[in-house]
């Protein structure tokens, strides 16, 4: 499974507020330890102090103020009414030196009770005695299940208030980083940039935004003398040519040329027009590939379309063709250019026009499972399979038969990548499917 | 009619210049920003010709600065920079027409005639021929009381033949007045063509003379006696 990209913000909380979890689980499984350890251990330390009073008592009483020899038993016992504390003496028969701790039962009044036991061997006037000092493990556990409880609130209290401190601190330290990616999601072109600097305290920030702006200085430079360039090479070229068209048209105005001169003069400026829609589309390409063109247009295609068959079915009809539009999907409102995709639409149907002689155009638009499509198709000869790759190169010619120079589809894809719109081409040379010839279709596919 | 030939490229101001004084205009050149400026304010203009490309002058301060003269000057803006006509149209500073270059000489004479009949209203819009007239605010063509139906591409290619009437217009200068920037690469189609003969045939239903001559090789010519 792909882990989704998150804001550096989410990630920095995230990763809080699992390293707190862990901390939380570990204390968990360890705090009852301890707890438990502390309880017995300060259980102990009790039990070794009162040791130390009895056997003061002793000493300064005499065991026989505890110990009737005269009895049966020859032993001392009291507890307490709850029997949560008992002490004992009693007689040992060996000479055994004792001194332990440990977990023990014991039955007093006929009840099995558990105890943390102190065991301790004394002498006293010659004989050997057990003192024995117990607590009831049920009042450590009292004692142990108290201190958890008051330990998890405080761990509760203490980890909440640290994670919202945390929080928003990462909130206000990564305040001017949101700033910084804002500004530059809102930028879409180096002139639009704003270079008012950014406030803060954090250098880092300060110096990535020093950076950035820049950065986007020499971006800026390096657009406006490729805009600059575009427009002089513009000017250099296409200055000459209108010098040159002008002067023809003079001399054809003049009218006292004889037909054949005038008629090199008209294929003169036949010529002059193609270099001039050479350089227009060069230029246009030049101008796509510097960004120049804003992207920012409300574009309804539908309407674009008709645009660009109200301007082209003249043409359709001249040739004798049918046109089909079938403007079907609603609501088709593209971001982008206008003026770059009516050249689009404009040049894919005038090339169908072209490579038609029979039959008809089809322009369509349909919205197909959250994808919005262009559907330009015609009954022409159609492109080979195998030259389908290359239509889109500059100045490659798909058809031998009419003489192209290769521009406008090379422009069109330019367009289409500049708008993200994918091309697709069903075609074959002269292909025939029951009876009629299948010619070719273009579908652009529009990102949304 | 006195325009102002604003261009810094000598050459192609005097073209210009010899065009449109054998139609009859008195055309005054200034090859900088400077001395355009300074005519502008000495003389009253009806025409501007501006190259916004000027090595010592935005043209565009041009227009703001004739505005300022109070010149009642109409601009029609030439440029090779390629600058996108929509911006241009966006500076709104009274450019009245956009020509990017290379244009047909043809082509400017016709946008200073557009400006010339919106200026001076009815009196020139209409134009006869025969029985026809073609009635150029209304974009409409009728025979006598009659209204003849043309498609917008017709009128436009018949109101450009009438306009220009016993000249001869190559396909050129047609394919670039219908279409614009548009037509590309198709030289030698014959779209053109195709409309002249719809036009006959609208037009033959009326009247016999036959008002379009074809210029073998080269286009077409509108005659009026």
């Amino acid at each position: 499974m792909k882990i989704p990209n998150l804001k550096l913000k989410s990630q920095l909380a995230l990763f809080n507020a699992l390293s707190k979890a862990l901390i939380v689980t570990l204390l968990v499984i360890i705090v009852p330890w301890v707890v438990s350890e502390i309880s017995i251990h300060d259980t102990d330390d009790i039990l070794i102090q009162k040791l130390d009073q009895v056997i003061e008592l002793v000493d300064s009483l005499g065991i026989d103020n505890y110990i009737d020899m005269e009895s049966e038993y020859k032993t001392f016992g009291s507890y307490n009414i709850l029997k949560e504390e008992y002490i004992s003496i009693e007689p040992l028969d060996n000479d055994s030196l004792i001194d332990i701790i440990e977990f023990s039962q014991r039955v007093i009044e006929d009840d099995i009770v558990d105890y943390r036991v102190l065991s301790y061997s004394i002498q006293e006037n010659g004989n050997n005695y057990l003192i024995e000092i117990g607590k009831s493990i049920s009042t450590i556990y009292r004692f142990q299940s108290n201190l958890k409880r008051f330990t998890f609130i405080f761990l509760i209290v203490i980890i909440s208030l640290t994670l919202i401190l945390d929080l928003s601190f990462i909130q206000y330290l990564l305040k001017p980083f949101e700033k910084i990616v804002k500004k530059l999601k809102t930028t879409n072109h180096p002139t639009s940039f704003n270079y008012s600097p950014l406030k803060t305290s954090t250098s880092d920030f300060e110096y990535l935004d020093e950076t950035i702006r820049s950065l986007m200085q020499k971006i800026e430079v390096a657009f406006n003398d490729e805009r600059d360039y575009i427009s002089n090479v513009s000017h250099e070229l296409l200055t000459p040519v209108s010098i040159i068209q002008s002067k023809l048209d003079n001399i054809l105005n003049e009218g006292e040329l004889k037909e054949e001169d005038m008629i090199k003069i008209f294929e003169s400026k036949k010529t002059l027009r193609r270099l001039t829609n050479l350089v227009r589309t060069l230029l246009m390409m030049s101008r796509i590939e510097n960004k120049e063109y804003i992207l920012t247009e409300k574009v309804n295609i539908n309407d674009t379309l008709r645009s660009v068959i109200e301007e082209i079915e003249d043409r359709i009809s001249a040739k004798e063709l049918t046109l089909k539009s079938e403007l079907n999907a609603k609501e088709f409102i593209f971001d982008g250019n206008e003026n770059l995709l009516f050249t689009l639409f404009y040049n894919f149907v005038n090339n169908a026009i072209r490579y038609t002689d029979k039959g008809y155009i089809k322009i369509e638009t349909l919205k197909q499972e959250n994808q919005f499509l262009v559907i330009i198709s015609d009954t022409g000869i159609g492109i080979a399979k195998d030259k389908i790759p290359e239509i889109f190169s500059r100045f490659k010619n798909s058809n031998e038969t009419k003489d192209s120079y290769g521009l406008g589809l090379a422009l069109s894809k330019k367009i289409c990548n500049y708008h993200k719109i994918k091309i697709e081409v069903i075609s074959d040379r002269n292909k025939k499917l029951d009876g009629k010839t299948i010619g070719s279709s273009f579908i652009l596919n529009f990102p949304f | 009619m006195r325009i102002l030939i604003v261009e810094d490229e000598k050459s192609l101001a005097s073209e210009i210049k010899q065009f449109l004084e054998k139609e009859e205009y008195n055309c005054d050149m200034a090859y900088t920003g400077k001395d355009a400026s300074e005519l502008l304010s000495v003389n009253p203009y009806d025409f501007v010709l501006l190259d916004i490309g000027l090595p010592d002058y935005n043209g565009l301060d041009l227009i703001k600065e004739a505005k300022e003269y109070s010149s009642e000057a109409y601009f029609i803006v030439i440029t090779a920079r390629g600058e996108l006509e929509d911006k241009i149209k966006g500076f709104n500073l009274g450019a009245d027409d956009y020509l990017p270059k290379p244009f047909s000489l043809l082509e400017l004479l016709s946008r200073i005639q557009a400006i010339t009949r919106r200026k001076f209203g009815q009196r020139m819009a209409e134009i006869e021929f025969g029985n026809f007239i073609l009635d150029t605010t209304k974009k409409h063509l009728q025979y006598k009381d009659q209204g003849i139906d043309l498609t917008k591409k017709e009128y436009k290619l018949l109101s450009y033949l009438v306009l220009n009437r016993n000249r001869i217009l190559d396909r050129l200068q047609l394919t670039e007045h219908i279409w614009g920037e548009f037509f590309e690469d198709d030289y030698d189609s014959n779209y053109i063509d195709v409309h002249i003969k719809n036009i006959r045939k609208k037009l033959s239903k009326y009247d016999d003379t036959n008002w379009i001559k074809t210029v073998r090789g080269i286009g077409y010519k509108f005659e009026i006696e």
